[in-house]
């Protein structure tokens, strides 16, 4: 069973992330004396020729991008491993990928010193278009970003189409907006499930109480 | 796979510490690059481009083939690079390790898909026969930002080749030979050149062209193409790739932006001036004969 | 258009609790306004500012940038004096000093096994730290760590005590007649903070099941041993304490046994923190309600016995 997991779905694109660990590394040689090792995995089945490169150097980009955010530190000579699953494709497949790694990696109470937002922005003309599909994604200039809301720092940042100097900078400010909104809702799914969580624990913890169980409240340190 | 051996605590603190005073070990300004050096082959469409001690191959060959069924007028043009152990003892032949993957692709994206040359031109007979242009790259030695080096010797490599001259007559094709036709070349969209910054977390700014020992101890780096260089034209981002790492923000990418257009600019008009150089320097050979 | 949705790996985990509308209106008044806004301000999510570092001292579970202390996983902040803390709701077991933990060998090496304990690492349990055949005192043989298989093997489940821990790292030890291989039975896994640190963590269910809460979120049930031979004759029997051979068990106990692991595996779903009291009250009620083991672990079966065990008020 997973440590953590997440599913997020940008319309009709559709990415699962489970993640294990920090676990026993599995191989001596990639084990770090001071630190976790983190791998990525992109469980893509690969039908193309040349498709291989691209399957890598997505999971080396999603890999890059938590490598700084997480603690790993606080993991000497463990293993975390990070699964994605692409379930539908329609664009926006790093940004969705970064999204549900962000969720799954707090839903296994891996600490992050942030969350991570990703959003993709192209631009039709002089209009800019977020969270695009894949028809918008193969006919417009587009630049894919992951932020980091408490700073509006930008980790990652990638544009492979070819687009004006000045038009990029005022992509990137736009994007900065835009992560914002979805930090506000990625924040809103977390709390409500880490509620209830809590609720549940508490309301079991309530009744049991009153019936006479020891030592319970002691753990929880109040 | 072996793993680089990390450099010792006390020079990684030697080595950041100066950065933080804005010195480098190998005594450049934080945004001098190295200047590279071109060398041309004999033969059409061979550079070896040094970057310092970094050193690529790269060698432009044509073949005449059939085109893909789903493409009839467009020629091929393909990419085939491998890192081999001759690079760096940390490269194994015939595996992918993950900075090889990164630094291909990232080719790919920079020479093929922003279109640096033009397909269309390489049809000979539509549905029939095309030129099949290969590009293919030989990393020789590793002393850091290999991908700056290999893309410049790229580029010079595509601008450098001429192929023969091809003539249709009706159904038949008719190759006219070097030496009766002058060979004539590609046609290039336009000349994108690569500019790689790397970051530390201590020191503010950032620095161009990281050597070996720098990209070892880098938190973070930036790769940015650029095109459309000349001084009449305004510069266009080809590909931006910024893959994690230090995050930054929306300011310093700016500045690193700007950064990359005076380099790329002063490259583009340094590696002009080459080829018309070596242009130059062969037809006067011919002349002789 | 977007929309973010967490899915647990297993079916509708996190899937909101459906009461039966005639106890949904008690749930509802059960919580007033006051309780409702005392928690959502106690959860806190990464990246969110605490409070500022002069103010207090950083736990667990946050970390310091510039004058802040910020958490960094989502859970209920507490606070004792001045240390700040916040617990995620879900993580791996870390290991504390005198935690009775269960535990899976995963490789026999020189002179110690590594044990799966649901942590970040492998546990360790040296072969000092076992009882040998022949006496508790016995000093240890070279020829005991030539056969250090036939006390424990990969794949077998032990019962332990947590001798020394350290950052993420613990040592075990099984010097107790109670702890040692175990056999008889099978074992849930649940995440570990459901399980709360209780007098014993050994029980005994009426219906005739024994239950071992390691602390690390492995539970196992099994085959009820009564305490006469529990403890043995003096000397210490190995062939027992080290046979991989389950005893006869009858198929009344057999399906007790599943049912109870059944029923732990449902309140786990539900976030409901495992006692003995909860467990037996759950157990009474499945029988009560005849519903068959199997059918426990369906959604709806599940979600009222949940409900019958955890929203009856005092």
């Amino acid at each position: 069973m997973a440590d953590g997991s997440a599913s997020v779905m940008h319309g009709l694109t559709s990415v699962m992330v489970t993640v294990f660990g920090p676990r026993e590394a599995r191989s001596r040689a990639t084990t770090q004396h001071d630190r976790a090792t983190l791998s990525v995995n992109d469980g893509r089945a690969c039908i193309q020729r040349g498709y291989v490169g691209r399957i890598l150097e997505f999971a080396a980009n999603i890999k890059s991008t938590f490598e700084p955010v997480l603690q790993l530190y606080l993991y000497p000579r463990s293993q975390i491993d990070i699964n994605v699953q692409i379930l539908q494709s329609d664009g926006s497949l790093l940004q969705a990928a970064i999204n549900a790694t962000t969720l799954a990696l707090i839903d296994a109470g891996i600490p992050l010193n942030d969350f991570v937002c990703g959003i993709t922005c192209a631009l039709h003309d002089a209009t800019p278009l977020l969270d695009l599909t894949s028809l918008e994604e193969s006919d417009l200039p587009h630049v894919t970003v992951a932020v980091l809301p408490k700073s509006g720092k930008i980790t990652l940042a990638s544009l492979e189409t070819q687009l004006a100097v000045e038009r990029f900078d005022e992509m990137l400010r736009l994007t900065g907006d835009a992560a914002k909104v979805i930090h506000i809702e990625m924040v809103g799914v977390v709390k409500a499930r880490t509620d209830r969580i809590v609720r549940a624990m508490d309301s079991a913890q309530a009744s049991g109480g009153a019936r006479g169980i020891p030592d319970v409240d002691a753990e929880m340190g109040e | 796979m072996p793993r680089e051996v990390e450099p010792p605590i006390v020079q990684r603190e030697f080595v950041l510490t100066a950065l933080k005073e804005s010195i480098r070990i190998d005594g450049r300004q934080l945004l001098q690059g190295r200047q590279p050096q071109l060398i041309f082959g004999d033969e059409l469409g061979w550079v070896e481009c040094a970057l310092g001690k970094t050193r690529v191959i790269a060698r432009v060959s044509g073949t005449i083939g059939r085109p893909r069924p789903d493409r009839p007028f467009e020629g091929s043009f393909t990419i085939h690079s491998e890192i081999s152990p001759m690079a760096s003892s940390v490269y194994e032949a015939g595996r992918l390790s993950e900075e090889e993957v990164l630094i291909t692709r990232m080719l790919e994206k920079v020479l093929k898909r922003s279109d640096a040359v033009d397909r269309e031109a390489l049809c000979i007979l539509a549905g029939q026969q095309v030129w099949q242009i290969k590009l293919t790259l030989h990393f020789l030695s590793d002393e850091g930002n290999m991908l700056d080096c290999a893309c410049l010797a790229g580029v010079a490599a595509l601008r450098h080749f001429r192929r023969p001259e091809v003539e249709v007559v009706g159904e038949e094709v008719i190759i006219h030979d070097p030496t009766e036709r002058a060979p004539i070349p590609l046609s290039i969209h336009h000349t994108p050149i690569c500019v790689t910054l790397a970051f530390f977390e201590d020191s503010e700014h950032p620095i161009v062209d990281p050597n070996h020992l720098e990209s070892l101890l880098m938190d973070s780096q930036l790769n940015i193409a650029l095109t459309h260089l000349s001084s009449s034209t305004s510069p266009t981002l080809c590909v931006f790739q910024k893959a994690g790492g230090m995050p930054l923000t929306a300011d310093e990418i700016r500045n690193c932006v700007e950064i990359a257009v005076r380099r790329a600019r002063v490259l583009s008009e340094w590696l002009e001036k080459k080829i018309k150089g070596d242009w130059e320097g062969r037809k006067a050979s011919i002349e002789v004969h | 258009m977007f929309s973010i949705v967490p899915l647990a790996p297993r079916g509708r985990e996190y899937g909101p609790t459906r009461h039966h509308p005639s106890v949904q209106k008690d749930v509802d008044m059960g919580l007033d306004l006051d309780d409702d806004l005392d928690h959502s301000s106690r959860i806190t999510s990464p990246g969110e500012m605490i409070s500022s570092s002069s103010a207090v001292l950083r736990g667990h579970g946050t970390y310091v940038e510039g004058e802040g202390v910020i958490a960094s996983v989502t859970g209920v902040i507490t606070r004792v004096n001045k240390l700040v803390t916040v617990r995620a709701v879900k993580s791996r077991y870390s290991p504390e000093v005198g935690d009775l933990v269960v535990g899976r060998i995963v490789e026999v090496a020189q002179s110690r096994w590594k044990v799966d304990v649901n942590g970040r690492q492998d546990a360790v349990l040296h072969l000092a730290s076992v009882n040998l055949p022949g006496g508790i005192q016995r000093r240890k043989l070279e020829t005991d760590e030539l056969q250090m298989r036939n006390f424990f093997e990969e794949g077998d489940l032990l019962v332990a005590e947590v001798q020394a821990a350290g950052g993420g790292n613990a040592s075990l030890h099984t010097r107790s007649l109670k702890f040692g291989k175990l056999r008889n039975g099978q074992l849930a896994t649940v995440p570990p903070a459901l399980v709360r640190r209780l007098k014993s963590q050994f029980h005994s269910l009426p219906c005739g099941v024994d239950l071992i809460l390691g602390m690390n979120g492995y539970i196992w049930v099994s085959k009820h041993v009564k305490e006469s031979e529990q403890l043995g004759e003096e000397g210490f029997d190995a062939e027992g304490v080290y046979s991989n051979v389950n005893d006869d068990i009858d198929n009344a106990t057999r399906a007790a046994i599943s049912r109870v692991s059944n029923v732990i595996l449902v309140l786990a779903r539900h976030h409901v923190p495992l006692t003995d009291m909860i467990l037996n009250d759950a157990y009474d009620w499945v029988i009560e309600q005849g519903i068959s083991t199997a059918d426990i672990l369906l959604g709806e079966a599940g979600e009222s016995m949940v409900l019958s065990v955890t929203a009856q008020l005092p």
